[in-house]
Formats: C-alpha cells, structure tokens, sequence
C-alpha cells in the first residue's frame, strides 16, 4: 500500500512537469494550429540562462528564476518573428511551419553545444535533498514547490485568459483567426502574447528542469513527453493538456512500478494511439479541420 | 582521395537515397509528415538480417541469399505500414504526426527488449552484401518507378492530397486509398534501405534507428525540395557527402542544418529543386517559368514605380 | 540556382584537392576516434588528449625507434558522436585516405563492433579502450584479426561486482536498474544477474529505463518495496548521478553499486552526499604509484584532471608502441601480428594479450568505494 501512494506522489510529480511545459506547446497550439517543436529548445536555454543567473551572476534564485523566464519570453517571441511571422504572412500551409519549427529546435540545441560545450552542469543546491516524510511516503521540497509553482502559473493563466480582453482576444483567436482579423483585433498582436506567455512558461519550467535533472544540450528532447501528454489531452486545449500530463505522469509510473518498467514507454505509445483511435482530437481537444 | 573512402560514402548515400526517396513520396508528393520512418528502416534491417544471417552465427538466422533479405524487409515493412495506416492515417495534421513518432520510438523499444536480435546490445554478423554496384542498381530502379507513378493519374491525384485535401475529396479522389499507397511504398523503400544499412554495417543496434535519423530523412527531403525526385536525389548526396567533407566544422554543422532548414522555410520553400526536376523537358518548363517570373518581377517593379517608387521584393517561388 | 550548385561543386572539388596532402616517410600516422561531442564527450576529449601528449614526449624525445630507424608519430582524430555508422566512416577515412598504420580507440561497444569488416579489408589493427563488449574482439568463435583491447570484458565486470556484493559485502539481495537501450548497461545487468544468482544471490528487483530518461523514481520505488541489501546500477555517471539523488530523495539508503561507466569528476559533483558510500567496479586503482607520474603529467599539460579512459588510451598506446617494435616494421599487418601474445607493463596492470582472445588476460579489477567525494581503492578483485 505504502508502495501505491510513493507511486501516486511519483506520478503526480512527474506529470506537473510534463504540465508546465504541455501547456506552452498548448497555448501556442490553439492558435497557430501547429505543434511549436522549439518549445523544447526553449525550455533548455531557460535551464542555462536560470544556471548562470545562479552561478556567474550571483543572483538570489528569485531574481534568477525571473531573469530565465524573461530571457525565454523574449527568446521565444524572436523565435516567432523569424522562423514563423515569415510562413504566416504567406499563408504557408500548416507542414511549413513544423519543419520551420524542427529547424528551431535543431538550432537551439546545436548553437549551445557548439558554443557552451555538451558537458553537464548541476545548479548550486538551493533546497535541500533531503524529502518531507509523512510515514514511509517521502515528498522532496523541490517537487512539493514545482507542484504549487505549475498550479499557481496555469491558475494566473486560465485568470488572465479568462478575464482579462487580451485573454478573450486569444480565446476569439483560438476559435477562429480569420474571423478575429476582420473584427478588428490586433491578430499579430495576439499571437505575440501567446508566444510570448508560452516562453515565459519555459522558463519556468527550464528552471526547474535544472534544479532537478542537471542542466544539458539535449534536455529539451524530454518535451517529447510533453508533446504526447498535449496531444492525449487534446492539442489546443489548456485544461486538456494539464490533464493529459497528469494522466500520462501516472500511467507511466504505474506501468513502470506493476506492469513492466522495461516495456514502460511501448505500453504508454500504445496506449496514446488507442486514445487517438477512439478520440482522434484528444480527450479534451478542439475538433477543427486541420489546416493543411 | 581514396576510393574505399569515397565509395563508403557513396554506398551511404545511395543507401539513404532509398529511404529518402520514399519519404519524397509521402512527403514531398502526398503531405503527410512522417516521425517514424526509421522504425521501418528498422524492420527491414532486422528482418533482412534474419534472412540472411547463418544460423551459426544466430540461432533465429536462415542464411538465405542476399535478394531473399532485401524482399522480406521490405515487404515486411511494407505490412507493417499498412497496419499503422489503417489505425493512423485518419488522424490529421500533428495527431499523424505523433502517431507515426510514437510508432518509431515504440519499435525501436521493442527491438530493445527482443533478446534473440540481441536487444540494445546489437546484432553482430550480419554478412557484408551491400555493394556499390547493387545500391546502385537499385537506386535507379527506385527512382524510375517513383517518376513514373508521380507521372501518372495516380501521382496527380496525390499531390491533390497534398494540396487539397478537402477539395481532392470533394472532386471525387479517395484520399485514404492514396495516403495508404503512399505510406506503403515510402515503408518499403525504408525497409529496403534498412536491409542495405544493415549489411552495409555488418551490425544493427536499435539505436541506429532513433528519432533522429527519422528526422535527418525528413531534412534531407526538405533540402532537396519537396516534391522533386532529382532534388531528394541531389539532396541525399550532398547532404551524405558534406558533413564527410567538412570534419573539421563539425560542431557547427547542425548549427548550420537547423538555419538553413528555417531560411529555406521561409524563403524558398520548395527546397534546392522544389517542383522542378533535372530532365530535359523539367529545365526547359523551369527556364519558361523563370523568365515569366523575372517578366512579371520587372512589370510589377515598372507599375510600382509609376505609383510610389518602393520596388516590391516579390516573394518569388 | 545555378549559381548555389556552382559553389558546391567548388567548394566539394577544393575539398577535395585539399585532402590530398602528401605523408611524409618518417612519421607513423595513428587513428584515434571517439566522442567529442555528446554524452560521451569528456571521455572522448581526454582520450584524444592523453594520446596527443603521449606522442608529443616520445617526438620530443626523438622518436621511437622501429627496425633500426627513428619515427615520429602523428595522431589524426575524429568525432563520431558516439554513432556507429560514423564510426564505420571515420574508420574508412582513417584507413583509406589518411593511410593510418594503426587506430586507438573507441571507447564503445557499439561502435568498435561495426568497424571489423574495414579493418580487416584495409588490413590495420584498432585497440578499443574501454570497449568491454565480448563481441568486440570475438564473433561465433573466432577472434576478429585485427581487433584488440586493453581492459577486461563485461562477463568479467559482471561477475566481479556480483562476486564481491555476494562474497565481501555479504549481500544476498540485490536489485538491478539499468538502461535497457543501452549495449552497456544490458551486458552488465546480464553478467552480473547470471552470477549473483549462480553464488546464491537473489534478485529481488530488475527495473530498466530508456536512455533520455531523467526520472526514475517510479522504478526506485518499486525496487526500495522489495527492500534489498543492494543495489547495482551498470550505466552512466549522469545516470548514476540522478537516479542516486532521487533514490536518497525517496529515503531508499542501500547501499548502491556500479561498474566502469561511474569514475568521472562529475559523478561527485552531480551526485554529492548520495553517491557516498558507494561501490564501483574499476579498471585500475587512482591511487596506485603506477599511475601517479602519468596523472601528474596530464593535470600538468591540461590544468585537469585525467579520466578513467586517459589511462587505458595510456596503455593503447604503450601497447601500440611495443607492437611496432617487436614488428619491426610500420605495417598494418605486421603490427596485428605482432600485437598476438605481447607483453606489456601498463599503467593499469600487466597487458597480457591472448592470441585467442585479443582481450589482456588476467587483467585484476580494481573496487573503489567513495568516501567523502574522494575515490578509495579497496581491493585488487579477481572474480572465480
């Protein structure tokens, strides 16, 4: 018994990072209508960018952790401005702007190998490894302040998206772009913002991504994982893809803690494609005609 | 320069060449962006080498001749795809996408765990058959049968797909039947290459067949142009041929991969050779395209002129 | 358009001229390969460098004498990122247009297994470092003629870290984690399965991961329910490193143990307090005299610390060097001869190689145990 809620924590706690980064692909995804695979990249330089705040400037982890999340919005906006302002204002069909955006990642990833080398860095220890124990179930404080972290930004977000006019205007973006741009809404505008809000989440995310697993080139590739809890949750949608997290986090360690942790990741594809067989958009995603 | 070198190279790249061209098909002609297609490479290779492999060596091994592996990898492959069509290919746009990744990665697991092949340890003694003139032969049966069919009712009726889908619907073409045609014979070609990698290598470990290969195919297409046959050709050779030559860059050439794919994104999008092709009737439709192009780039320059003198850059292509 | 294709063509025909430089007669040309960039990289770059040093004091101290004449030697390098098909065309480059007499390295597996059918076209021997893989030096039987190496093979590994868990550390339940996508990894947790259960030993847990994997926490629980007395963990120092922490992390304080991929500065740096106490499988002892002039040297010329492939490359070369003078020629084929039945004092031990094998026989393992971020030889360990 004590096993199965070591494993729940386990799961949960895997699935909130999945959820700070599935969201960003999400957000992003509702209104381009394409999977933003740079987001990965993003995510890691927000990792190195939250490490050298820490180690070469000496910031307290506050000023460092808004410092990554201010570098990764407006990495992330660049990103937008160069490889996909160009495809949409030529109208380039949705295949375009995922190879533009597999060309991203490419060259993020690349750009930090060959200029800050491959080798693996460890941030300074801010928390403490040792866990919070309730009984034999052992929570670690870094986990414990990701879990409230990731609520307390998709909580601000989902507030912002709901209540504020920018929020309705992306919400009106989401549901048709075409049709906002004749209403008069600023769409380029828009999709600054949302570009802009999904780095801000990288950074985030890179960040703890650091503290918890070290910091390297190819640590954006785990966004993959993000990337299919997006799409079991529904790609588009933000309750979908926190959702999708949680439920890919808790599948994961329960293949992996009963059934077989060799065949962990087959059985979690399998599972994803039936999911998709039985609800082709997601559990919760948005059934649009897709683009292309 | 050595010759053994060069034609390791070569035979690299012809081997690849495969695999491209029928990815060119399913992307660069039908518009279905694939993820997985080194899991097809994959079966191939393990399948060819079960072929031909002596049973002294592994005890699964048939020692069967070489042409023997190359058709039971690629139709082993080519049923495969068939089955993942079935189940995928309604899905659209990223959900096709995450479909056929999924499946690369779950066959590449898989292998991981298959003892008899080895698992992540690898495969060791696979004959050595792949020989230039072969890879060779082969590339230009492949290319031959992929102009034809692109030629035909059947390949005007895919790059509709690609087009419009909703209007290739409309107009009557089953675009399922066309995207699963497609998607078999680009796994073919896979599992074909695979075969060849396999005894090109002697070895196969699963590793080999990882996402990233699956996406430095896709790359290799985009560079080429898609939708051009010379140009997947002319891709798959210089694209094999130029990380040999520049060694020395190295670290820098995803650097420059990663760029270029964005810059010919947004500015040339069909590639090196996008929609034209290296034949003579190819060039001659190309040098006609061309000069009506730079005819209307010069009238349109003369009318802007005439109203406000800033010179319109025409997005050309 | 055309233009693009013009500048290709040239920058491909430059290249090409390029090439095409002369050797000169009286330097031996050596091959090394491995990673310079990836995962692997640290260990790559300081193979690359140990042997760059290497030759540079032998030219510097005029040569080494072969047959009666004085050469100098000239190490050419390459990355293959770890892959194996890169390796396949670095091998061919080495052999077919750099005319290499002899090629040091890899330190995979995975790669040093592909290479064979070129070496023995072009007829140069390659000496692996750590590639500990059987398959490297011997297929259904028969050893591969021109492929050797300088450290022990995983069978041995593994029974020696399940010799010693079962034997000294009086461990009778033991559970594995491994990276099922890793050659490495699975031969270990093969080997050392096999023989922890052969003594008496159970197995009380056998988890795997997939490479890329950073959590591993679902696994460790399973393993830290079936409560062993140790846990063995045969991969990499960043793995090692992670899943030490999150095992500490989740209040498990077995004691944990690895083979040849854990020495590494970064190890303690990634791992701190929860790789304390821990026990690992090695191909030499830090510590040991032997190896104190070369680790000296190396800190000297570099300003750091050698890894554990430096002294092994150390020894490749030693090797490489005698297997030249005994040859007594600067030929390929006369070197792989010659390298059958060598005797070697190394800096890791006595390189004894086997003309059946290629392998150094009766090569000790050495035990380190971390104590206090320091490494601590304990024993030299033979496994029976």
């Amino acid at each position: 018994m004590t096993q199965f809620f070591q494993q729940v924590i386990n799961g949960l706690s895997i699935g909130s990072v999945y959820a700070l980064m599935a969201v960003g692909y999400s957000l992003v995804y509702s209104i381009m209508n394409f999977s933003n695979f740079a987001h990965g990249g993003v995510i890691m330089l927000g990792a190195y960018f939250g490490f050298f705040s820490l180690t070469l400037l000496h910031l307290p982890f506050l000023a460092a952790f808004l410092l990554a999340s201010i570098g990764t919005t407006i990495l992330a906006i660049v990103v937008e401005r160069i490889a996909y302002k160009p495809l949409r204002e030529r109208k380039a069909p949705f295949l375009y702007f995922i190879i533009s955006a597999m060309g991203a990642s490419i060259l993020l990833e690349n750009i930090v190998i060959a200029t800050i080398g491959p080798t693996f860095r460890t941030y300074p220890e801010v928390f403490a490894r040792t866990p919070i124990s309730i009984g034999p179930l052992a929570i670690g404080r870094l986990d414990l302040l990701m879990f409230v972290i990731s609520a307390v930004c998709l909580t601000a977000l989902i507030l912002f998206i709901e209540k504020t006019k920018m929020g309705k205007a992306i919400q009106a973006a989401a549901y048709n772009i075409k049709a906002c741009a004749l209403m008069g809404i600023n769409t380029d505008k828009v999709i600054l913002i949302v570009f802009g809000l999904g780095g801000f989440l990288a950074g985030v995310a890179g960040v703890f991504f650091g503290m918890k697993y070290t910091v390297y080139p190819q640590i954006g590739n785990i966004t993959t994982k993000s990337f299919i809890a997006a799409v079991f949750g529904g790609l588009g949608s933000l309750p979908g893809a926190v959702l999708g997290s949680v439920i890919l986090g808790i599948l994961e360690t329960f293949v992996a803690g009963y059934l077989s942790s060799q065949y962990r990741d087959l059985i979690a594809f399998v599972i994803l494609i039936g999911v998709l067989i039985i609800r082709p958009s997601g559990i919760m995603g948005k059934n649009t005609e897709d683009k292309a | 320069m050595d010759w053994t070198y060069i034609q390791g190279i070569l035979m690299l790249a012809g081997i690849n060449l495969i695999s491209v061209l029928g990815l060119s098909l399913l992307t660069g002609f039908t518009g279905l962006f694939s993820f997985g297609h080194a899991g097809f490479m994959a079966i191939g290779a393990y399948i060819g080498a079960l072929m031909t492999v002596s049973p002294s060596t592994t005890p699964a091994g048939l020692g069967l001749p070489f042409f023997v592996g190359i058709i039971a990898g690629g139709a082993a492959a080519g049923i495969v795809s068939y089955f993942i069509g079935r189940i995928t290919l309604s899905l659209k746009g990223d959900y096709f996408c995450i479909a056929t990744l999924g499946f690369g990665e779950a066959t590449r697991l898989l292998l991981n765990n298959v003892q008899i092949f080895g698992g992540s340890r690898g495969w060791p003694g696979v004959p050595y058959k792949s020989t230039l003139p072969v890879i060779v032969l082969v590339d230009v049966v492949a290319v031959l049968f992929l102009a034809n069919l692109i030629k035909s009712r059947h390949g005007r009726n895919m790059i509709a797909v690609r087009e419009e889908e909703l209007a290739a619907q409309v107009s009557g073409i089953d675009v399922f039947k066309y995207k699963m045609t497609a998607l078999i014979i680009s796994a073919v070609y896979a599992g074909v290459a695979g075969v060849f990698f396999g005894h090109y290598m002697t070895f196969i470990q699963p590793k080999m067949f990882s996402m990233t290969k699956s996406t430095e195919l896709t790359i290799i297409v985009i560079f080429g142009g898609l939708g051009s046959i010379s140009g997947s050709v002319l891709g798959a050779v210089l694209l094999t041929a130029l990380p040999e030559i520049l060694r020395a860059f190295e670290i820098w050439r995803l650097v420059f991969y990663g760029a270029a794919v964005i810059l010919i994104m947004i500015s040339r999008p069909k590639g090196l050779m996008g929609g034209m092709e290296l034949t003579p009737s190819g060039i001659r439709k190309a040098q006609l395209e061309r000069k009506a192009r730079l005819e209307a780039r010069a009238e349109a320059r003369r009318l802007n002129g005439l109203e406000d003198g800033s010179a319109d850059e025409g997005r050309g292509a | 358009m055309k233009r693009a294709l013009f500048v290709l063509v040239l920058v491909l025909s430059i290249a090409l001229v390029g090439c095409a430089g002369s050797a000169k007669s009286d330097t031996i040309k050596v091959g090394w390969f491995g990673a310079l960039t990836g995962d692997q990289a640290v260990w790559g770059e300081n193979e690359f460098n140990t042997v760059k040093m290497l030759f540079e004091e032998y030219n510097n101290a005029g040569g080494i004498e072969v047959g009666g004449k004085k050469y100098k030697l000239e190490a050419i390098g390459y990355d293959n990122k770890g892959d194996a098909q890169e390796a396949v065309n670095v091998v061919k480059r080495l052999t077919g247009q750099d005319k290499v007499v002899a090629i040091l390295g890899p330190n995979a597996s995975g790669n040093a297994i592909p290479i064979a059918p070129v070496l023995e076209q072009a007829k140069v021997p390659d000496i692996a470092t750590v590639a500990t893989n059987p398959k490297v030096t011997v297929l259904d039987g028969k050893v591969k003629p021109y492929n050797f190496r300088v450290c022990f093979i995983d069978p041995y590994q593994g029974a020696v870290a399940a010799g010693y868990a079962y034997d000294r550390l009086n461990d009778s339940k033991a559970a594995i984690l491994y990276d099922v996508s890793d050659d490495y990894s699975q031969g270990l947790r093969e080997f050392f399965k096999a023989n922890f259960e052969k003594k008496g030993g159970t197995i009380v847990a056998d988890e795997s991961f997939n490479g890329g994997d950073v959590d591993f926490r679902p696994q460790l629980s399973k393993i830290k329910a079936a409560n062993p007395d140790i846990i063995f963990m045969p991969y990499f120092f960043k793995e090692v490193a992670l899943s030490a922490n999150q095992a500490r992390e989740l209040g498990i304080k077995t004691t944990l143990m690895g083979g040849d991929g854990w020495p590494s500065d970064q190890l303690i740096s990634m791992g701190g307090k929860s790789v304390e106490g821990s026990y690992f499988v090695n191909h030499l002892d830090y510590a040991d005299p032997a190896v104190q002039d070369y680790k000296a040297r190396y800190k000297a010329k570099y300003g750091k610390e050698t890894e554990l492939n430096g002294y092994l490359v150390h020894d490749a070369v030693l090797l490489l060097v005698a297997g030249l003078q005994k040859a007594g020629k600067v030929n390929g084929e006369a070197l792989a001869k010659a390298l059958e039945g060598i005797q070697v004092q190394g800096i890791t031990g006595m390189i004894n190689i086997s003309p059946e094998t290629h392998n150094p026989e009766g090569k000790d393992a050495a035990i380190i145990k971390i104590v206090d971020g320091q490494y601590v030889f304990q024993e030299k360990y033979a496994a029976k």
